[in-house]
């Protein structure tokens, strides 16, 4: 029973970082019909943000997280406005753009840091103990911050004027500016938002798993997992499949080992394609 | 019998309704007219019998067949054809080579007929150019000949003459004279008034997502309601 | 009316024709080096052909590691029992990873063209994976060393120049392959590629000849996975890492879509250039991630087409 609560919490708390990642991916799917695939890239990028931070000026962790952040938004804000927005309804030629910069990011990061891994721990450490059940302290508050950028984005998507902005141009661009929406100002904004959250799940995570060049890829196999299971483009799908995801590696791993997880999951996945195209809770996808 | 039928088709995206409860039918040999104002749900029809769009409910039949929600080519190869609002078709290849290509993928051969309708448009010399450098009136028109190259029992027309020159809209007359003559239906979905009233002996009436008229254009754009939904639509009535 | 469908133009010939110096490169030189990067080349553009098969039709792949990991194991476990013949094992290298597309095709291929590119990627993690998780069959993270020269009519082919040889002939093979195919459904493909609803509203079945090249795709890939097995006489999960996928990818971009010299031609390029990075080799992609950005934002036609336009213009 322990060791189930203890998958059960493990696998919550994976849940809710790939939550943040499939939620910023399926906002730049949904909103710019971009597949990013630099999405890997600026959650390494948080990371070694926040580690030169601490490292490198002294910073204390929470600040370097929130610079984190800031830097990988400001990068995915200059990025779309000049560079991704000249093509922005070419869909291969925005994916080879953001596969373009995810190269340089990850090439950039290689020669400033070195292929070894970064030194770079949680300031906090410990474990509370709940009878027989351990949690470790830094992953409840990894769990408590995902958790709380989650109802954050929520409140911002489904509560303010920005996030019904976003919202319609999501589900019918033409609609949408022709009911004086404007692209120009909502797409950088949009992808933005969705590279800072991937910043902060870089920066939240990494100290506790690992930094160094080459974390980005299996993060972002990870992404399209999740969001090819909760439908592409759906938010609600995409955080949904993430905790899915998070639990059936969590359990897995701790009842088989190893990786068959993620080969668990990869099968679903087919499966789900098979009978159920749309995602778990996705529109029609049929056609181009 | 080639008999297109639509029972209570309904299409929504989300919670937006697009259009419900559509029901009419395009008996063999027919030619039927469809006006509505701007968003009454037009092109969304036509995407939604063609198979481009799913329906959210009711029932495309063609010949006794269920047609609903067959993917696009399906549609297609059963004899259902369709031409598209903004000018469609290969842009990067020749006038013969964007005919020869409706001719292949629509699978029963050139239609009698074809090199009459090329003549006709003043096609047949410029075969060898690069249809995007055709002047836009010779595309659109381009694009109803390929739609009719891939021999269909049912053409399904999507504004034809919106951005013709007046004097370029005769061609469609002559299009849709043509394709009844080599044994075709055609459901004209336009805003030209006159070209509806010139061709279309019956006509059904968009607004809103819901059918509002279906009868002869004199006994239904005589209608007060008709009227009404057109209120604000002054140039497209000219 | 309708235009004479050649078996092959003549970029397919300059191709072949290229490729086929690899076959006289071994009278004038003996310098491990060239030999290096020629042997590199031949995988990388058998790769790159498979990359742009699918690219014809607007389609990424990211699948390429996974299938020529699967032919490259093929012969690898071949060799094991000691099954070396050239032909046979061509084909086995060819037709297994196009009968694992083949139900992978038809499933993915329905959906929108993202679903694929996301997909194709999982697959070649995925794939990884497998590879470690099943050391019974693959040897797991020793991978199968050892494995012995193919044998091409009797005669090992064994020797440094040998192997050179054998690698060109596979590259030719691939090319051949690859143009008869984009070459036959060249309609098709590039309708697919210009206007995909259109092409599907009149009558063609898209998804049909996207799965199509997508089961080829997987054959030449998998024809390239024996190359790189025959050339290191060791399948490891290191030489079928997914990371490369992004290599090919950069490959056929930058050399240019609008033909198959462009594989051909960046292959060279890039591969050259990486050698040129020496020890450093893992920055290379940096300036593959530059050049895609270049190509995609100022020269659309890659290395081919900024040469044609620029052949066009002096003359």
């Amino acid at each position: 029973m322990a060791e189930f609560l203890q998958a059960a919490i493990i696998g919550i708390s994976l849940g809710a970082q790939y939550a943040l990642l499939a939620l910023g991916f399926t906002l730049i799917f949904g909103i710019l019909g971009v597949v990013n695939f630099s999405h890997g890239g600026f959650y390494m990028l948080g990371g070694y943000v926040a580690y030169s931070c601490v490292a490198g000026l002294g910073l204390p962790y929470p600040l370097a997280v929130i610079v984190a952040v800031l830097a990988t938004a400001a990068l995915g804000w200059v990025f779309e406005l000049f560079l991704l927005e000249r093509l922005v309804d070419d869909h291969l030629a925005t994916l080879m753009l953001t596969l373009g910069l995810y190269l340089v990011i990850s090439t950039g990061l290689l020669t400033i840091f070195g292929p070894l891994s970064m030194e770079f721990a949680f300031p906090v450490t410990g474990a509370l103990h709940l009878g027989s059940i351990y949690v470790p302290r830094e992953n409840l508050i990894v769990l408590v911050v995902c958790l709380a950028a989650i109802a954050a984005l929520w409140l911002v998507l489904f509560r303010t004027d920005l996030g019904r902005g976003l919202r319609a141009l999501a589900n019918d661009r033409a609609v949408a500016m022709a009911q004086g929406l404007r692209p120009k100002l909502l797409f950088p904004l949009a992808f933005a938002i969705a590279t800072g959250l991937a910043g902060l799940t870089g920066a939240l995570v990494t100290p506790i798993l690992s930094l160094s060049p080459g974390v980005g890829d299996p993060v972002l196999a990870t992404s399209f997992l999740t969001v090819i299971l909760g439908g592409l483009g759906s938010l609600e799908g995409a955080a949904l499949a993430a905790f899915v995801v998070g639990i059936v590696e969590a359990f897995t791993s701790v009842y088989f080992g190893g990786s068959i997880g993620a080969l668990v999951l990869f099968v679903l996945v087919l499966l789900l394609l098979a009978f159920r195209p749309t995602g778990l809770m996705g529109r029609t996808v049929r056609g181009a | 019998m080639t008999e297109l039928r639509v029972e209570s088709l309904a299409k929504r995206f989300g919670g937006l309704r697009v259009f419900q409860d559509i029901s009419f039918n395009l008996p063999e040999g027919g030619l039927l007219g469809v006006i509505g104002p701007n968003g009454a749900g037009k092109t969304t029809l036509i995407n939604v019998i063609s198979g481009r769009q799913s329906a959210s409910g009711g029932r495309v039949i063609l010949d006794g067949r269920d047609i609903t929600n067959r993917p696009a080519h399906a549609v297609s190869r059963l004899g259902l054809a369709r031409s598209f609002q903004q000018t469609n078709t290969f842009k990067n290849v020749s006038v013969s080579e964007n005919i020869a290509r409706a001719i292949r993928f629509g699978g029963r051969g050139a239609p009698v007929g074809l090199d009459r309708m090329l003549d006709a448009f003043g096609l047949t010399p410029r075969l060898g150019e690069i249809s995007d450098k055709l002047p836009y009136g010779l595309q659109k028109m381009l694009g109803l000949v390929m739609a009719f190259a891939t021999s269909p029992k049912i053409l399904l027309l999507d504004e034809p003459a919106a951005g013709l020159e007046r004097t370029e809209r005769q061609n469609v007359d002559t299009f849709v004279h043509n394709a009844r003559q080599a044994g075709a239906s055609v459901l004209i979905v336009e805003h030209d008034m006159d070209l509806i009233r010139r061709l279309c002996p019956r006509i059904l009436v968009l607004d809103a997502g819901v059918l509002l008229a279906d009868g002869p254009p004199a006994v239904v754009l005589a209608r007060p309601d008709v009227i009404a939904a057109y209120l604000g639509e002054t140039e497209e009535t000219a | 009316m309708r235009k004479q469908i050649r078996l092959l133009g003549w970029t397919e010939l300059v191709a072949l024709l290229l490729l086929a110096t690899g076959f006289v490169v071994p009278m004038y030189t003996r310098s491990v080096l060239v030999y290096s990067v020629l042997n590199q080349i031949f995988v990388g553009v058998i790769a790159a052909e498979s990359v742009w098969i699918m690219l014809r039709m607007n389609l990424l792949s990211f699948a390429t590691p996974a299938f020529m990991a699967i032919g490259g194991y093929t012969v690898a476990i071949a060799g094991q029992h000691d099954i070396t013949d050239a032909f046979a094992m061509t084909a086995a290298a060819f037709i297994l990873p196009a009968l694992v597309a083949i139900p992978l095709g038809a499933l993915v291929l329905r959906l929108r063209g993202t679903y694929f590119v996301l997909v194709t990627f999982v697959l070649s993690q995925i794939m990884q994976l497998l590879l470690f998780e099943t050391p019974g069959l693959t040897g797991g993270s020793n991978g199968i060393a050892g494995v012995p020269p193919v044998t091409l009519l009797g005669t090992e082919m064994g020797s440094n120049r040998l192997v050179l040889q054998f690698a060109c002939g596979l590259a030719i093979l691939a090319t051949l392959i690859t143009g008869l195919l984009t070459r036959w459904f060249r309609q098709h493909f590039a309708a697919i590629e210009e206007n995909e609803i259109l092409a599907e509203s009149l009558g063609l079945v898209v998804w049909r000849y996207k799965a199509m090249g997508f089961v080829v795709a997987a054959g030449i890939a998998g024809l390239a996975g024996y190359s790189l097995v025959n050339m290191l006489l060791t399948a490891h999960p290191s030489s079928f890492d997914s990371s490369t996928a992004v290599d090919f990818i950069a490959y056929t971009i930058i050399g240019g879509r609008l033909s198959i010299l462009g594989p051909v031609l960046g292959t060279g390029a890039l591969v050259y250039a990486t050698n040129l990075f020496g020890t450093h080799g893992q920055y290379a992609q940096g300036l593959y991630g530059v050049l895609i950005l270049v190509v995609v934002l100022a020269a659309r036609g890659g290395i081919v087409g900024t040469i044609a336009a620029v052949w066009r213009r002096v003359s």
